[in-house]
């Protein structure tokens, strides 16, 4: 039987941890081993936004001690992510670089939306359980050290997300900062919170009331999955039960952790943790809370094992990340019916040009995302549309996206819009783009979009039947018509010119009219 | 073997014999083996009652009310018994093997030669505490009721008694007995022959002198320093020109010579020896040319020799202990024990040096330090006189030269040892440590034998690439300085070795051997109630199980990551660990009979186990047993509960097996209304068990392996011949055998040891049956 092993190394605000998995033909996704030593990255960040030079040799020599033992298990690849915690450092680049040199280990930052998505995805690979409780509104909250995110579904999509700066780990320095006591905690913690999510449900609940929450976190999950007799499958709560648990943390820090089971030094943050999610199951009229105990290392397994073609998750993600542009597009009058013929025609010239462009599933995604999000920036302005279209996707969070892919999108929207900013060779990777690869990405899908852009450039969906068909010399695009496609001709031949430039072939439009 | 449990360095330091006559019998009554000391009645500690409650599952708890009528405390000193002094009861029962005359006269021996050291443990690890107690004037009461200083008054009458019964037993009875049998002991140097008298000088002169350091005391060379259990020999000498004061001098016996020294034998006599501490004294002259000698005598200090270990400001924790262990040389002296009739001046010298109280001081009628009687045990010859040797037998599932992986594939294996071979966990290990698929070996070490088979294997292992962990207690008593070599070694070796957790001894035993099979990553995981000791595993009774179950595997894993001091699990799926988690679910197994009992559904608890101190666990019994829960407790040692009290314990029943192996092994039956539950653990039910150390509770799941062990326990219990009952006074009698018959646990599983090794055994040639056809006519 086919066999792999892999290492996935979370390098959290509060832990580091290191899990071992196996995969193995039979689609499973197997945790042979836990490793996790608390390393309290958070605290020193968020306060000083430097990491010390002590507690860099702390990760570096655990990190060391996890090299060891995936060299005892002769794992065939590892990932290392940092999330918030060494995101928010000032001298990022500097402490992975010392890493890098003195364990061997890169590791990888995470932006908040990927991080998020590979948490979402530790939750998918809960398989049937997963999808039984997304089929009713559900949110899923997900609490970080530095922040939440809250995830809404509805009827199996993911409708919404958001990133809240109330992370266990910065609300714990921001009571500290308080001088507060003990028996302030609840009070100080439901008031800072409460007052973001009011302006939450104000913005995106609105009126629906959601059924489920999926927690994702350290501190919660634990006792729950206790109560649940160590069954995550059911380690179910309701947010009464958080009454009981708000009891046993008041009896003090040293019977909570031999009753939750947890260490001492984490009760705070459990109590943390406790208001949190009971005043956000409040707030969401919420009935029951299930923390399976997920964690981002099973994201990342789930998301290599996929990648290796060693695991075929049910669920589609990249449904998901459309869902979630199309909401964006929504929130900011977006129209949806333009959109979807723009994607629709986007992604027909992608699909015939694979030869010319050589780009993959996940750049055709980018395309679909620029094509739903094309206009939002006219939200804002009509005279400077793509200069505002690049400002709010860059603002704002698309679940699954890391920044460098969300900078991509935002571009090819930009310069579907205004004049693309060509990087010359002496340029290097200057001129503003991430990497010489991501600015040919950038130019091959502003191609496409422009190209598509112009043959609805009247915003009627004029065109129907769009047949692509690519010569030597040229992309010959059929279209059917019945009406004055003028506009769509001249725009055409303006946006054929960039795209002869990126590729070397001449599109030509030929329309054929429907009787 | 008796009570006697670690595999320390055999004792080379031991005492002296002296004209034999013994003392008069003390203490014991007919019948019994202990007397029960006194104790303040009518003392109340206010603790809160038992807690068992709030670990029965809240359904449970509603649907049945509690008797209306009040509860006991259960908290109640009166229902307690001091450790120390049911301590004491314990080795008395040793005594009473060395005291029964149907036992072989070399296994008396032994059990003597365990009491005395039992005894030195104790002074030197309890008895040290408790006086530290008093001196800091800590005054809290034990479970019992009992302050400090009530129980160190206590625990002297009961020690004074103990020691007179000793050397009763061994100048009324067995040293006659020796004489009897043909094993002379010169028990003076006076009694030697001319010839006799030649050969122990020479003796002396080549082997012994050149060892001794005599040390003499005056106003320019202090006290010396008399080191811990050392056998020395205190003098007083006077100068042969006769000037001066009588000086006090001092030699130690060496423990790097044999303490009993063999006589050339002469005619019929079998054979002739005489203690080292004769043969220097004889020659005391010799090492002080110029003095006449007075009076010379042996005496032995014993001294406090509990560590105290700052892990927490310890930056090697290795260095912190050898140096501790150094200290441990100087610790307040405790105990002294000197020959009766020992010359007064002497003695007022030692006392005054030594800065002992009265109490503390024994005069010994014979041989100081009985531990010796081991070394006689240990001389060729005189095998009548001893039990047969057991030979500990093939395990059937593991077939020599198998492939133990294989095996366990097949299925769960339990292990009980001595009666089965230890070999097959050394095996284990050494098969993993050679075999290319396997990735890493981890191993908890508590104590191991000298020469360890299971040492060697884990660094053939590092040196074959593989990760092995080992975890060695470098805190485990008196085998500190072994450990400490055991880790140096392993270290060297390649294997990482870690100390365990901070402020917390790792008594769990725990081997996981992480192979790469061609379905993935499989665990094999072998679980103990007793060390990685092969040497004490033909001494000791303790039961081992091997599984690959994933998920103990799992737990397993787990385990060695926190014991690396990683985080723990989310959860744990079989396993169960102190110090957090353990108590807790003892106590909410015992709950949960007593509730099924409060239901009128089966509930029934027996639990095998060394000592009986956790009033937690306590309280939780007597309530159950007040709800009509039937208890049976076999412990070996310690027992702080008291049985048929009114209403709190009387369905409770504690016996206690003392035999020619040390019961050691740990097991526990729940009956769980007809589903029962069975473990075994590396802890008892003691504090310093369930709160202290890291121990670990693993259940037994496969019902054939359950039948096996409640089989264990059913003949533990039906045990007539070496059992003792503890009685609501507190004594222990040996059980009633009328209208029962004869039975010897041990024995029964030897012979069951034996008999399925057969039947497994492969047919020799000679066995085979064959079908011999007519022949035709």
């Amino acid at each position: 039987m086919s066999l792999k092993t892999f290492a996935a190394i979370s390098v959290g605000s509060f832990e580091l941890t290191m899990k071992i998995y196996e995969f193995s033909g039979k689609n499973t996704i197997r945790e042979i081993d836990c490793l996790s030593q608390r390393i309290d990255l958070g605290s020193e960040t968020y306060a000083t936004g430097k990491l010390s030079q002590e507690k860099l040799d702390e990760l570096c020599r655990t990190l060391e001690e996890y090299r060891q033992v995936m060299k005892a298990y002769k794992v065939d690849a590892f990932r290392a992510y940092g999330t918030s915690a060494l995101r928010e450092t000032r001298n990022t680049l500097i402490v992975l670089d010392q890493i890098a040199q003195r364990t061997g280990i890169e590791v990888k930052i995470l932006s908040n939306s990927e991080q998020r998505f590979l948490d979402y995805k530790s939750i998918a690979s809960k398989g049937e359980s997963f999808r039984r409780i997304i089929e009713e509104k559900t949110a899923i909250v997900d609490i970080g050290g530095g922040s939440i995110q809250i995830s809404l579904f509805d009827n199996d999509a993911l409708t919404s997300t958001q990133n809240l700066r109330l992370g266990v780990l910065r609300l714990q320095e921001m009571l500290t900062h308080l001088n507060a006591g003990r028996d302030q905690t609840e009070q100080l913690v439901d008031e800072l919170a409460g007052a973001q999510l009011s302006v939450y449900k104000k913005l995106y609940l609105k009126d629906q009331e959601i059924r489920n929450i999926i927690v994702v976190d350290d501190y919660i999950s634990p006792w729950a999955i206790r109560r649940a007799g160590n069954d995550p499958d059911k380690a179910t709560v309701a947010p009464e039960d958080f009454d009981e648990l708000m009891e046993l943390l008041h009896t003090g820090n040293m019977k909570a952790s031999r009753e939750l089971g947890i260490a001492e030094e984490k009760v705070p943050l459990v109590t943390i943790s406790a208001v949190l999610a009971r005043r956000i199951a409040r707030i969401m009229g919420a009935k029951k809370m299930w923390a399976p105990g997920v964690t981002l290392c099973d994201g990342m397994a789930y998301e290599y094992a996929e990648e290796i073609k060693m695991f075929r998750g049910e669920h589609d993600f990249e449904k998901d990340i459309i869902a979630c542009a199309q909401n964006i597009s929504k929130r900011f009058q977006g129209s949806r019916k333009r959109a979807e013929t723009l994607e629709r025609i986007a992604t027909t010239i992608f699909d015939s040009t694979k030869k010319l462009h050589g780009l993959g599933k996940r750049e055709r995604l980018y395309l679909q995302i620029a094509a739903t999000l094309h206009d939002c920036g006219k939200y804002i302005s009509l005279v400077d549309i793509g200069e505002t279209s690049y400002n709010i996707i860059m603002a704002t969070e698309i679940v699954g996206f890391s920044h460098l892919e969300r900078e991509i999108v935002a571009s090819v929207v930009r310069y579907n819009h205004s004049d693309f900013v060509y990087s010359g060779y002496s340029g290097g990777v200057s001129g503003g783009y991430p990497g010489r690869e991501n600015y040919l990405v950038i130019a091959k899908l502003t191609a496409i979009l422009r190209l598509a852009n112009s043959l609805d450039r009247s915003h009627k969906q004029k065109l129907k039947g769009l047949k692509a068909q690519l010569t030597d010399q040229e992309l010959i695009l059929m279209v059917e018509t019945q009406e004055d496609v003028t506009l769509e001709k001249g725009y055409f031949d303006l946006s054929a010119e960039f795209f002869q430039e990126v590729f070397s072939v001449v599109p030509v439009l030929k329309t054929k009219k429907n009787i | 073997m008796a009570g006697k449990e670690s595999d320390r360095t055999e004792k080379k330091n031991v005492g002296k014999t002296s004209t034999g006559t013994g003392s008069s019998p003390a203490g014991a009554k007919a019948g019994k083996t202990g007397k029960r000391a006194g104790r303040p009645a009518g003392k109340t500690t206010g603790k809160e009652p038992g807690k068992v409650s709030d670990k029965v599952p809240e359904k449970a708890q509603e649907k049945t009310a509690l008797p209306q009528e009040k509860k006991p405390d259960y908290r109640n000193p009166e229902y307690y018994e001091n450790r120390e002094l049911s301590w004491l009861l314990f080795d008395h029962r040793i005594l009473g093997e060395a005291r029964d005359r149907k036992n072989p006269l070399f296994e008396r021996l032994k059990f003597l030669s365990i009491t005395a050291s039992n005894l030195d443990e104790f002074f030197m690890v309890r008895v040290a505490s408790i006086k530290d107690m008093v001196n800091a004037g800590y005054e809290k009461r034990d479970i019992a009721g009992m302050t400090p200083a009530q129980q160190l008054k206590e625990i002297g009458k009961a020690t004074h008694e103990l020691v007179e019964l000793q050397y009763s037993t061994w100048g009324r009875s067995l040293y006659p007995q020796l004489e009897k049998d043909g094993f002379h002991i010169v028990l003076s140097h006076e009694l030697l022959s001319k010839e006799e008298g030649d050969f122990v000088d020479r003796y002396f002169q080549e082997n012994v002198y050149p060892v001794l350091t005599p040390m003499a005391v005056d106003s320019s060379r202090p006290f010396p320093l008399i080191r811990n259990k050392s056998l020395n020999i205190g003098a007083m000498v006077r100068k042969k020109s006769k000037e001066g004061e009588l000086e006090f001098v001092t030699v130690q016996v060496p423990s790097v010579l044999s303490r009993v020294v063999e006589l050339p034998v002469q005619g019929e006599e079998k054979k002739r020896v005489i203690l080292l501490e004769e043969v220097i004294e004889r020659n005391m002259p010799r090492l002080f040319l110029n003095y006449d000698i007075v009076c010379a005598h042996p005496f032995r200090i014993m001294r406090n020799a509990d560590l105290t270990i700052e892990e927490e400001e310890a930056a090697d924790l290795l260095k912190e202990i050898e140096k501790q262990i150094r200290k441990r040389q100087w610790g307040e002296c405790i105990r002294l024990e000197v020959e009766q009739g020992m010359d007064k001046r002497l003695l007022k010298i030692l006392k005054k040096e030594l800065s002992i109280e009265e109490g503390y001081i024994f005069e010994i009628d014979g041989p100081l330090d009985l531990t010796v009687l081991m070394k006689i045990y240990g001389l060729e010859g005189f095998e009548k006189y001893k039990a047969a040797k057991y030979e500990p037998q093939p395990v059937p599932e593991l077939p020599a030269g198998c492939d133990i992986f294989e095996k366990i594939r097949e299925g769960d294996i339990l292990l009980h040892h001595p009666y089965q071979s230890f070999t097959p966990v050394v095996e284990f290990i050494r098969q993993a440590s050679v075999d290319p698929q396997v990735l890493a070996i981890k191993q908890t070490l508590y104590r191991v034998s000298g020469n360890s088979p299971i040492i060697a294997a884990l660094a053939q292992a590092a040196e074959n690439g593989k990760q092995v962990t080992a975890l060695v207690e470098l805190k485990a008593r008196f085998d500190e300085e072994n450990n400490i070599v055991w880790a140096r070694m392993l270290e060297k070796a390649g294997c990482h070795v870690i100390y365990g957790l901070v402020g917390l001894k790792t008594h769990s035993k725990i081997t996981l051997v992480v192979r790469r099979e061609e379905n993935g990553i499989k665990r094999y995981v072998h679980l103990g109630t007793g060390n990685y000791n092969d040497a004490t595993a033909k001494l000791y009774t303790d039961m081992g199980l091997l599984t690959c179950s994933e998920t103990i595997g799992e737990d397993a894993t787990a385990v060695f990551n926190m014991l690396s001091g990683y985080s723990e699990p989310l959860f744990w799926n079989k396993l169960t660990l102190a110090p957090l988690w353990l108590k807790d679910k003892f106590l909410y197994l015992i709950g949960r009979e007593r509730q099924y009992a409060l239901e009128g559904r089966k509930a029934h608890i027996i639990a095998k186990m060394n000592s009986l101190s956790d009033p937690d666990v306590i309280a939780a019994l007597y309530e159950a047993s007040a709800a009509g829960v039937k208890i049976e407790l076999i412990v070996r040692g310690i027992c702080c509960l008291r049985v048929g009290i009114p209403g709190v314990s009387e369905n409770i029943t504690v016996r206690s097996l003392v035999g020619n192996f040390l019961e050691h092994s740990r097991i526990f039956y729940f009956e769980n209304d007809e589903h029962p539950e069975v473990y075994c653990a590396s802890s008892d039910w003691m504090p310093r068990n369930l709160e202290r150390r890291v121990e670990i509770l693993f259940p037994v799941d496969s019902p054939r392996l359950q039948e096996e062990l409640r089989h264990i326990l059913d003949v533990q219990l039906s045990d007539t011949l070496k059992a003792s009952e503890l009685k609501p006074d507190g004594t222990y009698e040996k059980v009633d055998r009328r209208g029962r018959k004869a039975v010897l646990a041990q024995d029964v599983f030897c012979r069951e040891a034996v008999e399925k090794a057969k039947a497994a055994a492969p047919a020799k040639p000679g066995d085979r049956r064959t079908f011999i056809p007519k022949t035709h006519h």
